[in-house]
Parts: C-alpha cells; structure tokens; sequence
C-alpha cells in the first residue's frame, strides 16, 4: 500500500502542475497496480486524500470530512457493485448453459420424416424460445410396413419441459416396434411420465398408427387437440376425436382408440395448440382459419402444405406467435 | 470505556446507535478511517438483515486483544427463522447468498462465522485485527 | 397482462375469485396464492374463474397442480364459472372428467 501511494503521489503532483495528457495516461497505467493487489474502491480514495494531504499541507478540516464521507460511501457501493457483478456473471452463466441445453437437445430430439411411397409427410416443428416443447417422432417399420406418428406438447417451458421430452422420447423408442396398438403406447407413456414429473407438469399427446397396407390410421389421443381430418370425395374437415387424459396427471389411466381409412387426396392434420391458441382470436375459429387455409393449398404436397400454413398464421398474428408451434400433415 | 457494549435492534434508529458504537470502538481501538467505515458497514448489513428476516435481535460489540494485538469482534443473536442453507448464503455466486449481502461482509472483515439453527435463530461472529 | 386473485371464506368454503388472463408470465403468481392454501382446513375449496378473459395451457398446470395436492389430502375441488373457452380446453385435455367442474355463471 505504502508503494501505491508514493506512486500515486507521484503522479498526481505532476499533474497538477503540467496537466499533461500524457500524465493523465500514466494515471490510466497506474490503474493495473491497483488491479492486480486487488484494491478496493474506498482505499484508492483513502489514497487520493492521503496524496492531496501530503501536497497541500495547509487543508481545512471540512475537506478531511468530506472525504471520510466518500470512503463511507464507496465501502457500500463497491460492496453493492460487486453483488451486482456476481449477479450478472451467473445470469451469464445460466444463459451459457441454456444454450448448450438447447443444442443438446435438438440434437437429441431432432425428428426426420420417413419418406415412403404410400404417403405423403409434411412436418414443421418451430419453438417459441430456444428449447421446442413439442416434439414429433416418426417410426416406420418396413418389414411390418406400419408407420407411427407421435406428436406431444410439453407444459410448461424451458429446462424442465426439454428434460421430461428426453423421457417421452426414450419411452416412445421402447416401445415401438411393430404394431403396438396406439391405446396400450399412450398407457405406458402415461405411466413413465406420471412417475417422474412434477405435479404442475403433463403432456399432451395425439398417437398413431398407420398401416399402409390398408392405409387405416388407429389412433388415440392423451388431453391433445383433435386432429383434423380432410374428406377429398366430400371436400369436408371433420375432427378426429378420440377422448383421453393428459400425460401425467393420474397413475392409471386407460386410453382408447379409432380407427380411419384414408382416401386418394385424404389428409390428416395433427397440431399443437401454438397452432388454434392464438390470443384474442376463439379456438373454434383458429380451428376454422385452419381449415382454410389448410383447403386452398390441399392440392399442394405435405411439406410445401405445412410451410404455407406456418407462414400465413404467422402473418395474421404479425408474426408474434405465441406459442411452440408444430403442424404434421399426412396425405394419401 | 467498557470493552464490551450490547445494543438491541429493532428499529431502523437501532442500526444508526450500532454504527455509531462501531464507529467510536473501532476509532478507540486505533482503526483508520477505512477499516472504520468496512467495521461500520458490516455491522449496519448484520443489523439490516436482523430488521428484516428476524424483527428483532441483540448486537454485542467487544474489543480484542491477544499477543500484542487488538481487534474488535461484533456477535449478533436472534431468534428468528434462521437459515436453512448456511453454505448458500455465503456463496457469492449464489443467489441467496446476495440476498443476505454476506459474502460482502465477509470481505470487509477478516472473520465471519453463522450458526443457525432453522426456526431457532441465528448467531452471527466476525473479527477484524489491527495491522 | 393483469391478473387478480382475491379470497373469501364463508362456513368453510374457501372462494377463490380469479379475474384476468392466466398465462406463461401470471401464472407464477397464482400458482404462489394457491400453494398458500392450507388444504386441510378448508372442506370445499372453489375456483371461480368467471373471470378469466384467458388461459393456456400453463394454467392448466397450475390448476392440476392443485388438483394432485388436494386430492393427496383429502380435500374438495371445485371449479366454477368456466367460460366456453375454458371448458373445451379442460374436455379436451380429460380433466373435465377427473375434476368437480361447473359450467357459466354462478348464482350468489
């Protein structure tokens, strides 16, 4: 301490004679003494005062005052500042960790749309914020030539949703293979999840199975929005309804199913409810402006279909969506 | 002087009667004007925290002296909630551990130590050493 | 985004009237006022919800949340006033058939 204030001294008195631009730089330098012994606020003031005291000998007492005063002030606000840094670095750090959390997962839960000559796969999947709620898994077995679509919506958002997804993903891998029927996959799905989430935490899941040969989709839904399905002969939309509880709430829930044959130019539409939950806009009618859209573009492929329709509601809610967002179309 | 002074807290002029013991004790001791204001300022966060978690609670200030050294020492009892996590409190990079503003306190004295016991109350020791 | 939640008690039924729009950034808000409930004192707990302008699926969470809890202590739930809205979102989700829930307007 002795050294710094003689150095400080120093350049001080130089200063107040030359004022010097060059002296104020050599002030600048001094600040890396200051910085490696780790020097707090109040005692580079009790220097400065130190150094003006031994410069000017003749000071008034009230002077002496006043810098007691700024050392009593700089102890609160270098403790404060530094609460505020460490604040800051670990919000920091959160937000590093978050990051890599959300590469991890969408490489874990990254999905890719099986491409078979019987059916036409469109799929979009865009999260609100980093980490995607909802999550769609493809599985087609081509010795038993049947395809499964799970399409589930998480609750609740961030870390925690992305973690229970892990485990709806490893269930789903478990389970599928060959022709299980969509009812038992939602019960055991249920059971995984009802075991290891959180009370305020469920998923909601529409589950399918389409055989291609007889090009009949079984399906089953847990607490998800009804998928739409598009009757080409009949130019119509009708819902898929298919009753059963969310993922998650209760430890043995019994889920049914039913059963579709899909037409030439037959769709089904399977969405989240980023898609018919728009604010300040009625379920029944997002349902509707789905449909339309849906309609106009029905001649164009599933993907190409999708896209459009992520575009166009994103347009009409000037592109501030809500919610995670995730459409599947499948077409005869 | 007595070389050792106990002050209640309870209001926000309690706080203002420590400062001004830890001010004077500390002057007496031969403390200069910075460790003065470090001694003060810590004793002022232990009887913020005092106001706000435990409503009311004592502060006793004692002065130190071994092998040629003095010191001075501040202990604060309560009786209030407690802390449930004494290591979180004291991490800086923890959240709970700003809340209390201890980790800063630590830093400006030379010793903290907490003992808590969860709806008991705390007892807060901290030294600091003349130079 | 606003949201109101006021309490009244009377001969042991605990209202809770809810008034505003529940969603990612209020639900927090509720969940704490429901978790200050102390459920083994009250013999019927009812949600009105009236007066909610919106709910998404984060509120959901919030009220089975509740659910689970009063149901691991033997309480009563009851929610009341669900808006159209609201009620599709709680019969397609199957709640609607688990939970003690009554459709439009409350007579007082």
């Amino acid at each position: 301490m002795e050294q710094l204030l003689i150095d400080y001294k120093q350049i001080l008195s130089d200063y107040v004679v030359n004022r010097k631009e060059e002296t104020l730089y050599n002030g600048q330098n001094y600040v890396r003494q200051l910085i490696q012994k780790n020097v707090a606020p109040e005692d580079v003031i009790n220097i400065h005062r130190k150094a003006v005291e031994e410069i000017y000998t003749e000071l008034p007492d009230s002077l002496s005052h006043a810098y007691d005063f700024l050392i009593e002030v700089m102890v609160q606000y270098g403790m404060k500042t530094r609460e505020h840094q460490s604040l800051l670095i670990q919000k920091e750090e959160l937000r590093i960790e978050m990051e890599i959390a959300a590469r991890i997962q969408n490489i874990l839960l990254n999905t890719t749309v099986p491409k078979i000559d019987q059916l036409d796969i469109g799929m979009i999947s865009e999260p609100i914020r980093k980490m995607n709620g909802d999550y769609v898994h493809f599985l087609f077995d081509e010795e038993e030539d049947y395809l499964s679509i799970a399409v589930a919506d998480v609750v609740g958002k961030g870390v925690p949703a992305a973690l229970c997804m892990s485990m709806l993903k490893n269930g789903l891998e478990t389970l599928e293979y060959g022709n299980n029927d969509p009812s038992y996959i939602l019960q055991v799905l249920n059971r995984i999840i009802e075991k290891s989430v959180d009370d305020g935490m469920f998923v909601s899941s529409f589950y399918g199975r389409y055989d291609v040969n007889s090009s009949i989709l079984t399906y089953g839904s847990a607490g998800h929005e009804p998928a739409l399905y598009f009757n080409s002969k009949e130019n119509a939309f009708c819902d898929l309804e298919c009753k059963g509880l969310l993922l998650g709430v209760m430890p043995e829930v019994k889920y049914s199913q039913s059963n579709i044959r899909l037409e030439e130019n037959d769709f089904i539409m399977i969405v989240t409810d980023g898609v018919t939950e728009l604010r300040d806009c009625d379920v029944i009618d997002s349902r509707n402006l789905l449909k339309e859209i849906a309609f106009s573009i029905r001649h164009l492929p599933a993907q190409e279909m999708c896209e459009k329709i992520y575009l166009e509601l994103q347009r009409l809610q000037d592109y501030n969506l809500e919610d995670d967002f995730t459409i599947v179309i499948l077409k005869k | 002087m007595k070389s050792l002074l106990e002050i209640t807290i309870n209001t926000e002029s309690d706080i203002i009667a420590a400062r001004q013991i830890a001010r004077e004790t500390s002057n007496t001791i031969g403390f200069d004007k910075v460790d003065q204001a470090r001694i003060v300022t810590a004793i002022s966060e232990i009887a913020k925290n005092i106001i706000m978690y435990a409503l009311v609670g004592v502060i006793t200030i004692e002065i130190l002296e071994k092998d040629n050294k003095k010191g001075i020492s501040i202990r604060a009892i309560d009786r209030g909630p407690g802390i449930v996590d004494i290591k979180s409190v004291l991490d800086e990079s923890n959240l709970k551990g700003l809340g209390a503003g201890l980790p800063g306190v630590r830093r400006l004295m030379d010793s903290l130590e907490i003992e808590s016991d969860v709806g008991k109350g705390t007892r807060v020791y901290m030294e600091k050493w003349l130079r | 985004m606003e949201l109101n939640i006021h309490f009244r008690k009377i001969n042991n039924v605990l209202s809770v009237f809810i008034e505003g729009e529940i969603d990612t950034f209020t639900a927090p808000k509720l969940r704490e006022k429901l978790e200050s409930i102390v459920i083994s004192q009250e013999r019927l707990i009812e949600l009105d919800l009236s007066k909610v302008t919106y709910m998404d699926s984060t509120g959901l969470g919030v009220f089975v949340a509740l659910y689970k809890n009063v149901t691991r202590e033997n309480g009563n739930l009851k929610l009341v006033g669900l808006t159209a809205r609201i009620k599709r979102l709680f019969n397609i989700t199957g709640l609607s058939e688990l939970m003690n829930i009554e459709v439009g307007a409350k007579v007082e």
